[in-house]
């Protein structure tokens, strides 16, 4: 028999792969240029675009000067610290309950745990004042009852308190799924020998998955730099800021666009996240170091806790109660009553009139519009890049696959609230800089594209586009998670049996991989959705007529008090994300790995 | 026979177990009684999904019987009618996992002496009791390594340990050496005899290797799809099977395609391709026209003249053991599975008359 051959096969060794050479340049631009010019800011004494800019450190100077500078500092690190050290143990010990004792509830409790991390921070800290600030509905409800408010939630302590019981569904999905993968048998052995449900938490389950409770330990202190929103709600009141609401104040403090002082603490803030980072990384990598096969009598029975089932319960109720319940009802009651305060009847002020507002508001339906579309469409097209930046990487163990792998953890250590900053600027200084350096060149088409395509570009800024592409900027890190726990699933040996009939590396991305990952790609699609829903900070300096998102004009309108306005927009945002979850669980997407 | 129940230091009576509840229950265990006294070795044996494992998890209180009991001395432990479980931490039990179960994180001495600190020993006096158990297992040197810095037979070893350390009633051992190397078990399955025998312990083992069930345990019990098939001693579990599956599963066999031409009381006349044997009926259900009719691989006897109660064949094949030959025979014309025999030499191509001993012919 004669051997057949492929057509062009005669040809030797690969070419250049353009395509992928193209996906590492984007991508490379999308992620180095603004962090570029973010540093590039902060060593100039002015705003770039001032004629009288010149290199120095005035705004290190100054920023270092300031007494509010340092105690935001201050209050940053309390807060990163205060919330890991509420968050770990207690997400640690609910990740022990749920998966391996007997906890009454636990099918309604593994959905509400997911509710804080999708909900948006911003969401969160105005239920918290609609709940239980000085007039919030459960702050009168107790001053009936006991003739006095129990709690002050704007003090520096509340806020740490809320933000640490916030974050502990990070730290449960992590443990959980540790715990899941260790073998029960270690555990059973330590019953065997005599310990109660209490001792082999304490003394092997906990011990036995240090590791993932390290990893999300640095993880929530990493996310306790970043919050923004809660402090920007809870702190005003009494002037508590951190790093990130320092930074957003600072264009108030001075009443003008000090662009090299935001850069400084910028770069000040990045120089504590992108460390944490790297530290997750190698943790991540520790992680499973622990972790034994299950052995045969994997089927094990749960825990039987005993008289102490319902002590826990009543535990994690509470808590339930506390970081789900009270700010979420709290929200939606503000929406739906015309004003609140002591002595108001609820029956007496439910009303429409928030929701008829913003209906007629053109920018704020175009926001709830763009919101949308940016976590359909938008989310579908990061998806999209996620995936080509994935592909470009995937088995091809390269210089070029090590720079990405590391590359597209950098816009993790950018908080959102200074991504949208960057990209505000990329969008500012890129064409002008364009501009400069055509209009130097004398020629055709240099004259042709200043005066085409240069208005084009500065006009993206104001467009949807500009906040789509710093939204996926700044999940890039999280897509890229989802992305390529999907493409593990592909055996090697099924690329390499397509290699080896004849397929090149592009028909066999397209052939076999994408094929076998449609799944995984769907589920990632629905988390974008979720987190681009959810995300406030990124879009706040790249507000602008056109590219309203909710998230966005909540900081906005808290900013200038219409707290209607704002009750309805959280409404409308919770009820975006419960969709998206309510898919996401009704297919079985997992919703963490 | 009627025993003394107190002198059983565990009781399984009439136990049920179910996976799933309801609709989708699947029953493991379908009435299991057993006991087990003091210094009395126990082996559970039997093939995957027989529910050996399942019986000796539910004895450690890691799985819930639907109903029967369990007792552990004279304390109950499961009373499936009282709707009583004693919590596993309460029962006081040793068990040593097929996987071990050491705790990554603990030192060897931490690891045996979590038993003792969870009994609110002094320092000291643990310090004594781990350095002595230790000690008797040939672990004393170790005592400061963790788990991974361990061979496999050690680790087997800290596990025995640690679940000896408290002096428990019972100890339950689940397929102990599975997870050794084949050199190493066999060495692993003297220690653990030698182990037993000196310290005099009551065990349950489970295991799916009749070889190790008959080397270690004073007693079998061959489990059968969630039944006690048969027990008994390791030699009349070996020797006198009284059904099918126990024959077949404690020895290599030979399977004879023979019909019943003839009885008288135990006898059997029996017609194996044109040859006449006789056989011996076994088992409690006298067999049909039809019945399997076994013999052990060993009690084959080769010859090469013509001898009583034997059938002439061709020899096919011979493979080497180390110590013997096993031998194939098979007619080129018949489509049945051949003969197997052992012999103490290399055969030469040609016809021999396998001998069947009368007694050693079974028939079910």
């Amino acid at each position: 028999m004669q051997t057949l051959t492929l057509p062009g096969s005669g040809r030797r060794g690969p070419g250049i792969n353009w395509l992928r050479g193209l996906v590492v340049v984007l991508a490379a631009t999308a992620i180095f240029l603004p962090l570029f010019l973010i540093f590039y800011q902060s060593f100039l004494t002015a705003p770039f675009f001032m004629p009288a800019k010149q290199f120095g450190l005035d705004a290190y100077r100054f920023i270092f000067d300031d007494p509010d500078f340092s105690s935001a500092a201050k209050n940053a690190l309390y807060l990163a610290l205060g919330l890991t050290a509420i968050a770990v143990p207690l997400g640690g010990m609910l990740a022990f309950l749920m998966i391996r004792t007997d906890l009454p509830g636990k099918g309604f409790i593994a959905p509400a745990l997911l509710v804080p991390i999708f909900v948006s921070p911003m969401v969160m800290g105005f239920g918290y004042v609609v709940a239980m600030g000085p007039v919030g509905f459960y702050s009168v409800w107790a001053k009936d009852l006991l003739g006095f408010i129990p709690w002050n939630i704007y003090s520096f302590t509340s806020i740490v308190i809320i933000a640490g019981l916030t974050h502990v569904p990070h730290v449960y999905l992590y443990a959980s799924s540790a715990l899941k993968s260790l073998g029960s048998d270690v555990e059973e052995a330590a019953r065997v020998a005599g310990a109660s449900p209490l001792q082999v938490m304490f003394g092997v389950s906990l011990p036995m998955i240090t590791p993932a409770l390290a990893y999300a330990g640095v993880l929530v202190m990493f996310l306790g730099f970043e919050v923004f929103g809660l402090v920007l709600v809870l702190g005003d009141p009494e002037g508590h800021m951190v790093l990130a609401t320092y930074l957003y104040k600072l264009t108030n403090k001075l009443g003008i666009p000090s662009y090299h002082l935001m850069a400084a603490v910028a770069v000040c803030l990045v120089m504590v996240t992108f460390p944490l980072v790297m530290v997750q990384r190698y943790l991540l990598k520790s992680a499973n170091k622990f972790v034994s096969i299950k052995g045969k009598g994997a089927r094990s029975k749960v825990m039987p806790l005993g008289q102490w089932k319902w002590l826990a319960f009543a535990l994690i109720f509470g808590w339930l109660m506390f970081t789900i319940i009270m700010p979420l009802s709290g929200i939606v009651l503000r929406s739906f009553v015309e004003y609140w305060g002591e002595g108001v009847r609820l029956v007496d002020v439910l009303t429409l009139q928030h929701f008829r507002e913003i209906l007629d508001q053109p920018s704020l339906v175009r926001g709830i519009v763009n919101t949308i579309l940016i976590g359909v469409v938008g989310g579908a097209l990061a998806v999209i890049c996620y995936c080509a930046i994935a592909l470009a990487m995937h088995r091809k163990p390269d210089m070029i696959s090590r720079f990405l792998d590391y590359s597209v953890l950098v816009p993790r250590a950018v908080p959102g609230l200074l991504a949208g900053l960057s990209f505000l600027w990329v969008f500012l200084f890129v064409p002008n800089w364009l501009d400069g350096i055509l209009q130097g060149m004398d020629n055709g088409v240099a004259v042709w594209l200043s005066e085409n395509a240069i208005p084009v570009l500065r006009s993206l800024r104001s467009t949807i586009f500009a906040l789509w592409l710093a939204y996926s900027v700044v999940w890039l890190a999280y897509g890229m998670r989802l992305i390529s726990t999907a493409l593990l699933q592909v055996g090697p040996e099924l690329e390499e049996a397509a290699r080896a009939v004849g397929a090149s590396r592009g028909q066999v991305s397209r052939d076999v991989t994408l094929p076998l990952i449609k799944y995984g790609l769907l589920g990632a699609w629905l988390m974008v959705f979720l987190i681009f829903e959810r995300e406030y900070s990124t879009g706040v300096y790249l507000l602008s007529p056109g590219t309203e998102v909710i998230g966005a004009m909540l900081v906005s309108l808290w900013a200038s008090g219409s707290t209607d306005l704002v009750a309805a927009l959280s409404f409308i945002n919770i009820s975006l994300v419960a969709i998206g979850l309510g898919v996401a669980l009704r297919f079985g997407v997992k919703l963490h790995n | 026979m009627k025993r003394d129940l107190t002198m059983n230091e565990l009781t399984v009576n009439d136990l049920h177990l179910d996976y799933g509840t309801g609709a989708t229950a699947n029953p493991i265990l379908k009435g299991v009684s057993m006991h087990l006294q003091k210094g009395e070795v126990v082996a559970l044996l039997g093939p995957s999904g027989s529910g050996k494992t399942t019986l000796l998890r539910a004895v450690a209180g890691l799985e819930s019987p639907k109903q029967g009991t369990i007792a552990i001395g004279d304390r109950a432990v499961y009373d499936g009618a009282k709707n009583f479980e004693l919590a596993a931490e309460h029962r006081n039990l040793g068990l040593v996992f097929q996987s071990y179960a050491l705790w990554p994180h603990k030192t060897v001495f931490d690891n045996v002496a979590y038993g003792l600190k969870l009994r609110k020993m002094g320092a000291a006096e643990i310090k004594d009791k781990v350095a002595d158990v230790l000690k008797n297992l040939g672990l004393g040197h170790l005592a400061e390594r963790y788990p991974h810095q361990l061979s496999g037979g050690q680790q087997q070893r800290v596990a025995i340990a640690r679940a000896l350390v408290y002096n428990p009633p019972v100890i339950l051992l689940d397929e102990p050496l599975s997870n050794l190397d084949a050199k190493l078990r066999e060495e692993a399955r003297a220690f653990l005899r030698e182990l037993i025998v000196r310290l005099g312990l009551s065990a349950l083992m489970v295991t799916h290797d009749q070889a190790e069930a008959m080397a270690i345990s004073d007693r079998i019990l061959l489990l059968n799809n969630g039944k006690i098939e048969q027990q008994g001693t390791p030699q009349s579990m070996y020797e006198t099977p009284e059904t099918l599956f126990t024959a077949e599963f404690t020895g290599s066999n030979n399977k004879l395609p023979a019909k019943v031409v003839g009885r008288d009381g135990n006898r059997v006349q029996l017609d194996v391709t044109g040859a006449r044997l006789t056989g011996t009926a076994r088992g409690a259900g006298q067999a049909g026209a039809e019945p399997t009719t076994i013999i052990r691989v060993e009690e084959v006897k080769i010859s090469a003249t013509a001898v009583d109660n034997a059938i002439e064949m061709p020899l096919l094949t011979c493979m080497y053991l180390g110590d013997r030959f096993e031998c194939l025979f098979k007619s080129p014309d018949s489509s049945a599975a051949g003969l197997r025999a052992y012999s103490k030499y290399k055969l030469e191509p040609g016809r021999y008359w396998l001998q069947m001993p009368a007694d050693k012919l079974w028939v079910f």
